[in-house]
């Protein structure tokens, strides 16, 4: 292995370019660490801070110019920053970590004393009929056209799902001259009096925002379109049109060109779960999430979690998070250093918590016993939902021998995208959320250097 | 069915074969699966069907297996697999693409020669190739190939398919299959079994004990000591590419195999170690198995250095101390049988057949005295677990 793989060392490995891991580094980079920053992307930033390319950034602007700011500053303080670096693998509580850099398929181990994850989130899809249309997307892949590329994903949108995050979408996408055709919100978030609407007076910030997109959207027309959902997608080789279960039971159609379908973002956990560490199903009931303490520390000795990864709670939590898990790293590694007065971070995460919170209760996901048995689930290897069902009905199957009957979860992906829908669909005990098992590699590896790094013995 | 006449522990690979056999005879069985079945070593193989023989040691493997021994059990394997899926009625992902056992140094090549005598002997067609000869068969071969020795009997069969296909049809045979039914006991009730888990049990003349890794622990409930030496191996699958070769290549000198299943992905594997045998939950792979099984089947088939590697997993090899397999009824105790150990999956249909003659008081198609548990019993089994 010693031939193959290029060795590195640091005190803290943060994997993660994300806000969280960006205001991580930072300080422990400022607390005198020596850090390394592993992001499998090219540019640092994440998902919230991504990075627009030079020119449409000479003609269009910065793209949220904090986000600008923050890399900077953790490039000043000295950290190792490496894009385009794929972590596939961990061994030992997280202090060896397997790297690929991701052009040129060269290997790296690198090991340290101690390792942030800060591996964001991903959307969650819900499969319905017709979800697997060209011209059906995420609402995060629209948003990104929307604001990298200044193009809109279609000419006549509808935007559907559940959570906070349509509603910026809905924005930017009407910035780049699309038309909503509707807005359609599986819940009712956005009434006056709601009950719990003291939890979020305590964020008026983040409710001023939303109350900003509201506005914008009823400015334009937009239609938001609550306790409403879509049923199916229709189209030969694009969708063309789109059926809505209205709040009354009726169902009608609309035309599109383009579908953004999201209930909000999962957690990326493969990385602590590789390493084992105890997990706790999270309020969704869906997801298996790492129990932290209130640093993000893990069960796992020396490995700590921030950011969505540790429970999805937006970009200003993930600064917060990111900020208490490298003071709980930098009192580990350097406890002759002075104490740090931490309550001010504290009290803003817990607040942030309860924002999370509220938004968990203002935007419960629809079951899965509603998806049709003909349905594709996973996309990859093309299971539909009767086929899991039907894994499922033998008796004999729990969560990975109903991966085992069906090759659900085989493919490219792992079963990141689909995982959470088919543990749902077989799942044997109520309540209990299973998942797929977090293997290595975490990403498809390419095995050339391993191949040839190797002579005969 | 309390009553059964056979109860069969563990629904692996074995105890599927051995339900399906049994049943077939008309004996009426309960399986036992302590999980979800074939969850351990049965779904975590690489689902070879090795007709001709193989390398002598695993990546680490202490004793060499007898290989001159098993083969005319690997020829009555290979009439079994042709028949299997018309047999219970299932597409299990049959191939008999034929396989290549590569040589790359004089040494290696030797052992071919000397292998192919025990399989003429034994009756397996086998022919031993220069490396042009099978590169011309094969042209994804390297240059590093310096001999091999074709099988056209070699194969393969999906292991997550064939224990659920024998599953199945034992289950229209009238066979029951508990899972998640660990057992918890088994006593000695005048000439038979009681087998328990938790509040429920079963009784019956015959327990057959084929619970892989956990044959001891198994044993060890009914007083019987019965030594294994399980170890974790690891597979590794590449992403799915359109059809490029239809052989099982395999080293002679080495732990390694290498075909591409029916879904296009490319299974390498060959019995290397993994980082950690976990008899509680999953066990751990390691990275430099990986690392050395890639850069041994790259040296061999070197295409595979374009191609991504998509998941790797580890699973339990019940090994016994001499690396030979085990079946037959344990001496001693009348009615209680075991099977497993090492080529469990090519040798399935074979000991399925076997245990179902055995139990019947028929001999065996193939003499396998020598292969009987007694070589395995030892004194110190832990007292049997009263309910």
């Amino acid at each position: 292995m010693a031939d193959v793989m290029a060795q590195s060392e640091a005190d803290v490995a943060v994997i993660g370019g994300g806000p969280a891991g960006l205001h991580a580094a930072l300080v422990l980079a400022r607390g005198g660490l020596s850090v390394v920053l592993l992001d499998e992307s090219d540019t640092l930033g994440g998902q919230y801070y991504k990075r627009r390319a030079e020119q449409l950034t000479a003609a269009f602007g910065d793209f949220r110019p904090r986000g600008t700011e923050l890399i900077r500053q953790v490039r000043d303080s000295g950290v190792d920053c490496r894009t385009g670096t794929l972590v596939w693998g961990a061994e030992d509580g997280g202090r060896t970590l397997f790297t690929s850099d991701v052009r040129t398929g060269a290997l790296g181990r690198v090991s340290t004393r101690a390792t942030l994850a800060a591996t964001g989130a991903y959307e969650r899809s819900l499969p319905f009929p017709g979800w697997t249309l060209p011209g059906v997307v995420t609402p995060g892949f629209a948003l990104h056209l929307a604001t990298m590329d200044r193009v809109p994903v279609g000419q006549r949108v509808v935007l559907a799902g559940t959570g906070p995050f349509l509603l910026p979408v809905a924005c930017a996408l009407l910035e780049v001259g699309a038309r909503i055709e509707a807005l359609v919100e599986l819940n009712h978030p956005y009434r006056p009096g709601f009950s719990s609407i003291g939890g979020a007076l305590r964020q008026p910030a983040r409710l001023a925002e939303a109350a900003r997109y509201l506005l914008t959207l009823a400015r334009h027309g937009v239609r938001v379109e609550q306790g409403s959902r879509v049923l199916a997608a229709h189209g030969d080789t694009q969708v063309t049109a789109v059926d809505i279960a209205q709040e009354d039971g009726s169902v009608k159609q609309l035309e599109t060109d383009a579908l953004c379908v999201g209930f909000g973002f999962r957690p990326s956990t493969e990385l602590p779960r590789l390493l084992g560490c105890a997990t706790e199903p999270d309020p969704s009931g869906t997801e298996q999430l790492p129990i932290v303490d209130a640093d993000g520390a893990t069960s796992v000795d020396g490995l700590y979690v921030a950011g969505d990864c540790a429970g999805i709670a937006g970009v200003h939590a993930a600064g917060v998070r990111g900020q208490l898990a490298a003071h709980a790293i930098l009192r580990r590694l350097s406890p002759e250093r002075p104490t740090v007065r931490l309550s001010g971070l504290r009290r803003r995460a817990r607040a942030l918590d309860r924002f999370a919170e509220l938004a968990d209760r203002l935007y419960p996901l629809p079951t899965t016993a509603d998806i049709p048995d003909e349905t594709q689930v996973c996309r990859c290897e093309g299971v539909s939902a009767g086929e899991i069902r039907q894994a499922a009905a033998t008796g004999w199957n729990d969560l990975h021998g109903t991966k085992a009957a069906t090759r659900a979860g085989m493919g490219p992906c792992q079963g990141r995208e689909c995982g959470h829908i088919v543990a749902a669909l077989a799942g044997r005990n109520e309540g209990a959320a299973e998942c797929f098992a977090a293997r290595m590699p975490i990403r498809p590896l390419p095995m050339a250097a391993t191949v040839e790094g190797q002579e005969v013995p | 069915m309390n009553q059964p006449d056979v109860v069969v522990i563990g629904a692996g690979i074995l105890g599927a074969s051995a339900a399906f056999h049994l049943a077939e005879r008309g004996y009426r069985v309960v399986v036992l699966e302590r999980g979800a079945p074939n969850r351990e070593g049965s779904g975590t193989t690489a689902g070879n069907l090795h007709i001709q023989a193989i390398h002598t040691r695993r990546p680490g493997q202490e004793v060499p297996v007898d290989s001159a021994r098993l083969l005319p059990l690997q020829r009555r394997a290979s009439d079994h697999w042709s028949q299997i899926e018309e047999r219970l009625g299932a597409d299990v992902e049959l191939r008999r693409g034929g396989g290549f056992m590569v040589a790359e140094t004089a040494a290696q090549e030797a052992e071919l020669r000397e292998k192919h005598e025990w399989e003429r002997q034994a009756g397996i067609p086998t022919e031993v190739l220069t490396g042009d000869e099978a590169r011309k068969q094969l042209p994804l071969l390297s240059d590093r190939v310096r001999a091999a020795s074709w099988c056209p009997l070699d194969g393969y069969a999906n292991p997550l398919l064939i224990t659920p296909a024998y599953l199945t049809a034992a289950r229209r045979l009238g066979v029951e299959v508990h899972a998640f039914t660990p057992v918890t006991g088994i006593q000695r009730v005048g000439d038979d079994y009681k087998v328990l888990s938790g509040d429920r049990s079963w009784t019956a003349p015959v327990v057959v004990n084929v619970a892989g890794p956990w044959i001891t622990e198994i044993s060890a409930l009914a007083g019987v000591g019965i030594q294994m030496s399980p170890v974790a191996i690891q597979m590794h699958v590449t992403v799915r590419v359109p059809p490029v070769m239809h052989h099982l290549v395999q080293h002679i000198g080495e732990g390694m195999s290498v075909k591409q299943v029916s879904a296009g992905n490319l299974l390498i594997g060959g019995g290397w170690p993994a980082a950690r045998l976990d008899m509680e939950g999953r066990s751990s792979v390691s990275v430099p198995s990986m690392a050395g099984n890639l850069a041994q089947a790259g040296r061999v088939l070197p295409f595979l250095g374009g191609l991504r590697l998509l998941r790797m997993w580890a699973g339990p090899l019940a090994a016994t101390p001499d690396e030979m397999p085990v079946v037959g009824e344990v001496p001693g105790h009348p009615g209680f049988f075991v099977a497993g150990g090492t080529y469990a999956f090519t040798l399935a249909p074979v000991w399925g057949d076997t245990l179902a003659r055995q139990i019947a008081g028929e001999a065996p198609a193939d003499p396998v005295d020598d292969l009987g548990p007694g070589r395995l019993l030892h004194d110190d089994a832990s007292t049997p677990v009263s309910p």
